[in-house]
């Protein structure tokens, strides 16, 4: 359902239109909490819940415009399947206008193209021939896909009446977080823990009554002598009120250890506050996609204990990624965090070393020193032409080695059109006494050792 | 999902030895399986649960004892090892769609490494600073409890097995040409009770493919002799004296 104001559509007085738009919102939030806002004049929500509380589309839109003459401000309402289509509604004939389910597409297809908000796209539209959206939308998807890209794309969609984007939720006033005081104050985990059940189960109860999920949850605890210990968890969904219980304790004894700085807090707990954080519509819970491995409730809660000692980002998985150097081909997420590969990871990468992937990459290049047979530095010009064969190998303090086979240079510039993060590096493979081999990587006239074969 | 495997006819019977009870690798029985190459240094081709192997230092042989257990479906945890070479893991076997890694357990890494084993059916281990004992027998008993497997590079006196590499080459580099093509390794292996047998086998560790295989004697480079002298192809230094002093052809220097 969209509500219109168009009284404050493009008035002059950003401000005043802004003030009287929240007063229209907060009057709007009392039909349905989800109101979102998506330009000034314009506001709307997901009309199913409240319509069937009010007795109807057109009984809750009456009572929404009756509300808002109250006001002192005129509105129109669409109903429909999607946003635009609802849009589109709003501006028609009628005060109300209400679209059946399922007959945006009809609805849509009489408006012209010009309805779209992409003016370039309209026009080009008009010089081709399709004068309305029912003409685009007869056009295959994949042909205005090829034809027009992305722009095309979303004008396909929102004509044959699919939504483009989602409704996001506006977070609603009333706080969801639940609270349990301890008095007197708590000076055992035990206790605390098992209040904690209950209260996540408060939690969840509270939040799949508005249709809601949380995607993480913070767990507040405040001692007696003022201190607070706060910790984000995530959840999936998979976790259920007993598992939050188990955070709980995780979080209270990750506080306590002898390692953690300072004296743990003293004087018992005071309270126990659970808060919902990043509320998303439920939509179901996701199984793992085919090929995906099903990360085991076992696995995530003995990863999730290591993250309460140790911190979140202590824990990682590793995704494979694309790019030249060995230390890119791999980017560590930490646990609980999308999978995502930060480069393309199916791309050729031209650059990149073929051959034996080293078993030992050092995040941090250890600094080196290759030397030729009469101990000078081995340096690259800029033609990668080399000083002299490299003989000796020093790295890092440890025992000089004889270098007994060598490859390279093998130059690589990166960025080079950024001065700040532009970088010019040649790349050797070197071969020492000991059977070791080592990446050894020279840039600006040092030497570093990233990788090692072993 | 797991493969069955015909451990049974797979596994290096040494006269002596009790045989498997039950096939490697499903839950219940008493072993961990490796990769087929390494099946001949350790006792019972596999790792028995609840064991601590040692390794001496963290390589591509800890991995390649990872990768057997985790291509079969378990999970591996590898904690204080900030360097691990995932992708050399991967070709070898290791799957990091199931693996876990803490760079950095601190000084509390007895908990750290006792939280993983609840979830991770293997856990690889460079511990920041040597354990006393009582650390070590807690840890075992916990490993003992939740029938994991522990991979402990450095020492560890209570290890069942022990392995390291006593030589390795890599072939395919020359004189400022080629590139690092595979390695041949030597790997020793002994320890307590059945495994106090000393065995050494030579492994291509990688081979081309970057997986663990068996080396044929014929071909391994005569050992403390540097891959200078080894061609692209892997021929040993015996092939190479009857051509004469001939470099590779440029068909070896393309470097990525």
């Amino acid at each position: 359902m969209v509500v219109c104001c168009p009284q404050l559509c493009g008035l002059a007085d950003a401000r005043a239109a802004a003030r009287l738009f929240d007063r229209v919102l907060a009057a709007v939030t009392r039909f349905c909490p989800k109101a979102e806002a998506v330009e000034p004049g314009v506001c709307a929500f997901a009309a199913r819940g409240p319509a069937r509380y009010y007795g109807g589309e057109a009984a809750l839109a009456g009572q929404i415009i009756a509300a808002l003459a109250g006001l002192g401000l005129e509105s129109r309402v669409g109903v429909a399947d999607g946003l635009f289509a609802a849009r589109l509604a709003a501006r028609g004939p009628r005060q109300v206008g209400l679209i059946p389910p399922g007959g945006s597409p009809e609805f849509l297809a009489r408006h012209p193209v010009d309805v779209l908000a992409d003016q370039d796209l309209a026009g080009l539209l008009t010089r081709l021939g399709l004068g309305t959206l029912g003409d685009l939308a007869a056009l295959p998807f994949g042909d205005v896909a090829g034809r027009f890209g992305a722009a095309g794309e979303a004008a396909h969609r929102l004509a044959s009446g699919h939504g483009s984007l989602p409704l996001a939720v506006r977070p609603p006033a009333e706080d969801l977080s639940v609270a349990c005081e301890f008095d007197p104050p708590e000076a055992l985990a035990e206790p605390v823990v098992f209040a904690a059940k209950a209260l996540a189960e408060r939690m969840h109860d509270g939040l799949a009554a508005r249709g809601l999920t949380c995607v993480r949850v913070q767990v507040r605890a405040a001692w007696a002598d003022g201190r607070e210990s706060r910790r984000r968890w995530r959840h999936d969904g998979l976790l259920s009120a007993a598992a939050v219980a188990d955070r709980v304790r995780w979080q209270l004894d990750g506080w306590h250890p002898a390692a953690q700085d300072g004296e743990p807090g003293t004087g018992g707990i005071t309270t126990l506050r659970l808060v919902p954080d990043q509320v998303v519509r439920a939509t179901g819970h996701q199984l793992a996609l085919w090929g995906e491995a099903v990360v085991t409730d076992r696995v995530a809660r003995a990863a999730m204990r290591v993250q309460a000692m140790l911190g979140h980002e202590a824990v990682l998985r590793p995704v494979h990624d694309g790019g030249r150097n060995v230390d890119e081909q791999v980017t560590h997420v930490p646990f609980g965090g999308k999978r995502t590969p930060r480069r393309e990871p199916g791309q050729p990468w031209p650059g990149r070393i073929a051959g034996a992937a080293p078993g030992v990459v050092y995040p941090f290049g250890r600094e080196a020193e290759v030397t030729d047979e009469a101990g000078r530095a081995v340096a690259v010009t800029g033609r990668c032409g080399l000083s002299a064969e490299p003989a000796c190998l020093t790295v890092d303090g440890e025992p000089v080695r004889r270098v007994t086979g060598w490859a390279g240079p093998w130059p690589l510039s990166e960025r080079w059109w950024d001065p700040v993060t532009a970088r010019r590096r040649a790349r050797f493979q070197l071969l020492t006494g000991d059977g070791r081999a080592w990446l050894a990587v020279v840039q600006d006239g040092r030497w570093l050792i990233e990788a090692g074969y072993w | 999902m797991l493969a069955w495997q015909p451990a049974l006819s797979a596994v290096a019977w040494e006269p002596g030895s009790e045989p498997e009870p039950a096939v490697p690798g499903v839950p219940g029985s008493g072993t961990l399986p490796v990769l087929p190459a390494l099946r001949d240094l350790l006792p019972r081709g596999a790792l028995a649960r609840g064991s601590v192997v040692s390794v001496a230092e963290f390589g591509l042989l800890c991995l390649a004892l990872a990768a057997g257990a985790s291509a079969d479906g378990a999970w591996c945890g590898i904690a204080g090892v900030p360097e691990a070479g995932v992708l050399a893991a991967a070709g070898l076997g290791l799957d990091g769609e199931r693996t876990l890694l803490v760079p950095d357990p601190g000084s509390a890494w007895p908990q750290v490494v006792a939280s993983l084993l609840d979830g991770c059916e293997l856990v690889l281990l460079r511990p920041p600073a040597s354990a006393p004992a009582q650390v070590r027998q807690r840890l075992e008993a916990t490993l003992r409890r939740r029938r994991g497997v522990l991979l402990v590079t450095g020492d560890w006196p209570g290890a069942q097995v022990r392995l390291r590499v006593i030589t390795q080459g890599w072939t395919g580099l020359g004189d400022g040409h080629g590139r690092l093509r595979a390695c041949c390794a030597e790997v020793l292996a002994d320890g307590r009770g059945e495994a106090a047998m000393t065995r050494t086998r030579w492994l291509w560790l990688p081979a081309e493919d970057g997986t663990v295989a068996a080396a044929d004697p014929v071909d391994v480079p005569i050992a403390g002799i540097p891959a200078r002298g080894v061609w692209g192809d892997g021929r040993s230094l015996q092939d190479r004296g009857a051509q004469g002093g001939r470099p590779p052809g440029l068909a070896a220097v393309s470097a990525g």
